[in-house]
């Protein structure tokens, strides 16, 4: 066990510049201790994908990410055989298989022979091991974050359960492989569509939201400890104010890191509906958004608590 | 330990929840790495094994709040003198009604035990159209519910009969705390009948009910809605569409599996001597089609045709464009308003902004006059133009050429009529002559037909 407790998971995922619920730690903390892989839920942008390289960090592991879309199959999350090399090599040793054939007395027993050698040709040496054969095969122990798992393909899941529950693959050509280390993995998803209940099952499931306003306000102050005490609390009020208009698409952490970011550059002080209109683009990504931030503008001002008469 | 974890098990299913032997394991093992004395951490740890989607939580939540800690007492009761004294009492009110299994699982619950009862509960709101047992009648979901308040009344009543008909065997202490302590269990139980507090619901809404409603609002004829069933159609129609989307893509996804595209394969296996070593397949992404549409927004029609435009307009990324126009007698393209605003707006301000004569008879021919002088060009061999109405041109002349022309311009022409099949021929509908002139003619009265519809149109 990496972790001594749950305290310990704060502590380190803090030390590794992540600040997390206690939901998440815990949930950390028995993935590790147990082995099991985390399913991590949550709206776009609250620092699902940051959380598993926070782990990481933390642990000292290398991080291995598999991006899922639509149409992943397992030549590219799992394995592939280097064609061009085993040409390559058999181009070279061409001397030695023409030693090997040679005095066969039929075209069958030539065959033959050349089968008796074709472990040297499907051996991992030819294997270009991806992200999940990586993963398992690596000496030292890893993070395993297969982020955005709700766009793979159903068939893909399927897949993954193999991995997921005994941590090995089999390859028909080697047999099967079994971990070296068990990962320390990290499922990803935006509710795009559901997980299917097996997945579920062999998964700790932990559902991460917008952080509630001291969280959010500890980790603009840690992300950037530049800025400004009062500047903060009227940026995270903002935000949150802004979030509670029906948006298409709510403004999420990294977005309020984005903001802070370019109002720390264009050296603002203080917040005013003005500054607020005009630093929207970072915040709001869709013209109709925008469009009811503006006509709410009020509202919002008045629930982060800023004055009208604050100068840009 | 194991045993309250299994109860909670058994009840979370009873609940709904899907909850299954390995993450009862799972839970097991991961309690004992926590201190399981922070009531958090505990909350934590079965939070994170027995809810695994987020509209599950606030199920689990509110039942983890039930069980334990409305139902902690039964701890410190069970050890106390008063637990010989409950489970008597429970045995002897059981023998009152003992051929009523809803008052025996109210009773159960009082007891401690609310399987039952989740178990009735849910059946409540999963299969709200059996027939109702006791009562009798046609009111499924009420008659059931109220089945059940009943049996929880007739539990205290007899609970407080039976507590007050013999004083003299129970200090007045234990039986005050036997009423205090059974009477908030009924409450409990009332406030999860009556869904004061929304529990099972909370949770359950957006998966099953989605279907139900599909079930319920879709053979609804759009005329008869109301405006809050209006609302609720938004959201079905919502979920309608997420999933056609999935479909599209999915259509997508297989289609990369496709013909061999010959010249990219010999020209990738340059790289491996010659040996054709990767099969490269034709890309070929099934094609976008672009809709016209043609709505009618004179009353009846409208009430169609507005949900058709959400729609068409939310899977907008199916097609390549969508052009939209009204006509009553004259026509107006509205294209701008839906590119402008948010579906649901954009369709309110359609009545209002477009400029049409809305006292105006209904004019086919005007507005396919008026469609084939400003506005052919619009239509291509990818076009599909889409018209809906009810045919009835008050006697007007329908302009049955143009309609000819257009439909030579353009792929197909799709002709909707929201109207019942019976009246299609009746009065002055003209759908006789136009039904032989378009390509196809589909009723289109409510959500099912024209899901129907749109899901042949993208697929």
């Amino acid at each position: 066990m990496e972790f001594e407790n749950v305290e310990a998971v704060r502590q380190r995922l803090e030390e590794a510049d992540y600040i997390c619920s206690p939901e998440a730690a815990t949930v950390v903390f028995l993935a590790e201790a147990t082995g099991k892989p985390v399913l991590v839920e949550g709206p776009a942008g609250v620092g699902k994908t940051e959380l598993a390289k926070a782990v990481a960090k933390c642990l000292g592991r290398e991080l291995i990410r598999l991006q899922c879309y639509e149409g992943l199959d397992e030549a590219k999350a799992l394995y592939e055989w280097e064609y061009a090399k085993q040409l390559l090599y058999t181009q070279m040793v061409k001397d030695k298989l023409s030693e090997i054939i040679s005095g066969a007395g039929s075209l069958s027993e030539a065959v033959d022979r050349i089968a008796n050698q074709e472990d040297a040709f499907f051996s991992e040496r030819f294997i270009q091991p991806r992200p999940l054969l990586a993963a398992l095969t690596s000496l030292k122990p890893v993070v395993l974050l297969i982020d955005e798992v709700d766009k793979s393909d159903p068939e893909f899941e399927a897949f993954l359960l193999e991995i997921l529950s005994d941590f090995q693959v089999s390859i028909p050509e080697l047999g099967t492989k079994k971990a070296v280390h068990i990962p320390f993995v990290v499922l990803t998803s935006n509710n795009y569509r559901d997980m299917s209940d097996a997945l579920k099952r062999r998964c700790i499931h932990l559902y991460l939201d917008y952080p509630d306003r001291d969280l959010e306000r500890r980790i603009v102050q840690l992300k950037l400890p530049g800025i400004g005490q009062r500047l903060g609390d009227q940026l995270v009020d903002s935000v949150r104010a802004i979030r509670d208009l029906d948006l298409k698409k709510k403004p999420c952490i990294s977005e309020t890191l984005d903001w802070a970011r370019s109002l720390v550059v264009l050296q603002v002080e203080e917040l005013s509906p003005a500054v607020v209109e005009e630093t929207l683009s970072v915040l709001v990504k869709y013209r109709s958004d925008s469009g009811k931030v503006r006509e709410n503008i009020k509202k919002v001002a008045d629930k982060a608590g800023l004055t009208w008469t604050a100068s840009s | 330990m194991d045993r309250l974890i299994i109860r909670f098990a058994t009840c979370a299913r009873a609940a709904g929840l899907m909850v299954s032997q390995a993450e009862v394991m799972d839970t097991l093992t991961h309690l004992a790495l926590v201190d399981v004395t922070d009531p958090q951490a505990f909350h934590r740890v079965l939070r994170a094994n027995f809810a695994k989607s987020r509209r599950d939580q606030p199920r689990f939540d509110h039942l983890f709040h039930l069980f334990f800690h409305e139902f902690r007492e039964d701890a410190g009761l069970s050890k106390d003198l008063l637990a010989p004294e409950a489970a008597r009492l429970a045995r002897e009110l059981a023998k009152e009604f003992p051929d009523d299994p809803a008052f025996k699982a109210a009773l159960d619950f009082m007891a401690g035990d609310p399987l039952a009862f989740l178990e009735k509960l849910r059946a409540l709101e999963t299969d709200g159209d059996r027939p109702a047992m006791a009562m009798g009648g046609n009111l499924g979901q009420v008659a059931r519910r109220l089945e059940m308040m009943l049996a929880a009344g007739k539990v205290k009543d007899g609970l407080l009969r039976r507590l007050g008909e013999n004083p003299d065997n129970l200090p007045w202490q234990t039986r005050r705390e036997l009423e205090e302590h059974f009477l908030s269990r009924l409450d409990a139980a009332r406030r999860l009948i009556s869904g004061e507090d929304r529990p099972l619901e909370a949770g359950a809404e957006a998966r099953s009910a989605y279907e139900k409603r599909l079930g319920e609002i879709g053979e609804r004829s759009f005329v008869s809605l109301t405006p809050k069933e209006v609302a609720e159609m938004r959201e079905v129609i919502d979920q309608l569409v997420r999933k056609l989307k999935d479909l599209a893509s999915l259509r997508y996804s297989r289609q990369k599996r496709g013909v061999l595209d010959v010249k990219k394969t010999l020209r990738k296996s340059g790289r491996y001597l010659g040996v054709p070593m990767e099969l490269v397949r034709r890309n070929k992404p099934p094609k976008k089609g672009k809709i016209v549409t043609l709505c009618d927004v004179s009353g009846s029609v409208w009430s169609a045709a507005r949900f058709m435009l959400n729609m068409l307009y939310s899977l907008q990324e199916c097609f390549t464009r969508v052009r939209s126009y009204v006509f009553v007698a004259g026509l107006a393209e509205v294209t701008g308003i839906f590119e402008d605003n948010e579906i649901s707006r954009a369709i309110d301000k359609v009545l209002a902004e477009a400029e049409l004569e809305y006292g105006a008879p209904t004019d086919y021919g005007a507005t396919f006059r008026q469609f084939s002088r400003n506005h052919m060009e619009v239509l291509n061999k990818k076009t599909t133009l889409i018209i809906i109405g009810d045919g009835r041109s008050n006697y007007l002349n329908p302009e049955l050429r143009l309609l000819e022309e257009m439909r030579e311009k353009c792929r197909r022409v799709i002709w909707l009529n929201p109207e019942a099949k019976g009246f299609w021929y009746s009065g002055d509908s003209e759908m006789r002559a136009f039904e032989t002139r378009v390509n196809e003619v589909r009723p289109c009265q409510n959500l099912n037909q024209l899901t129907d519809f749109i899901q042949d149109l993208i697929l």
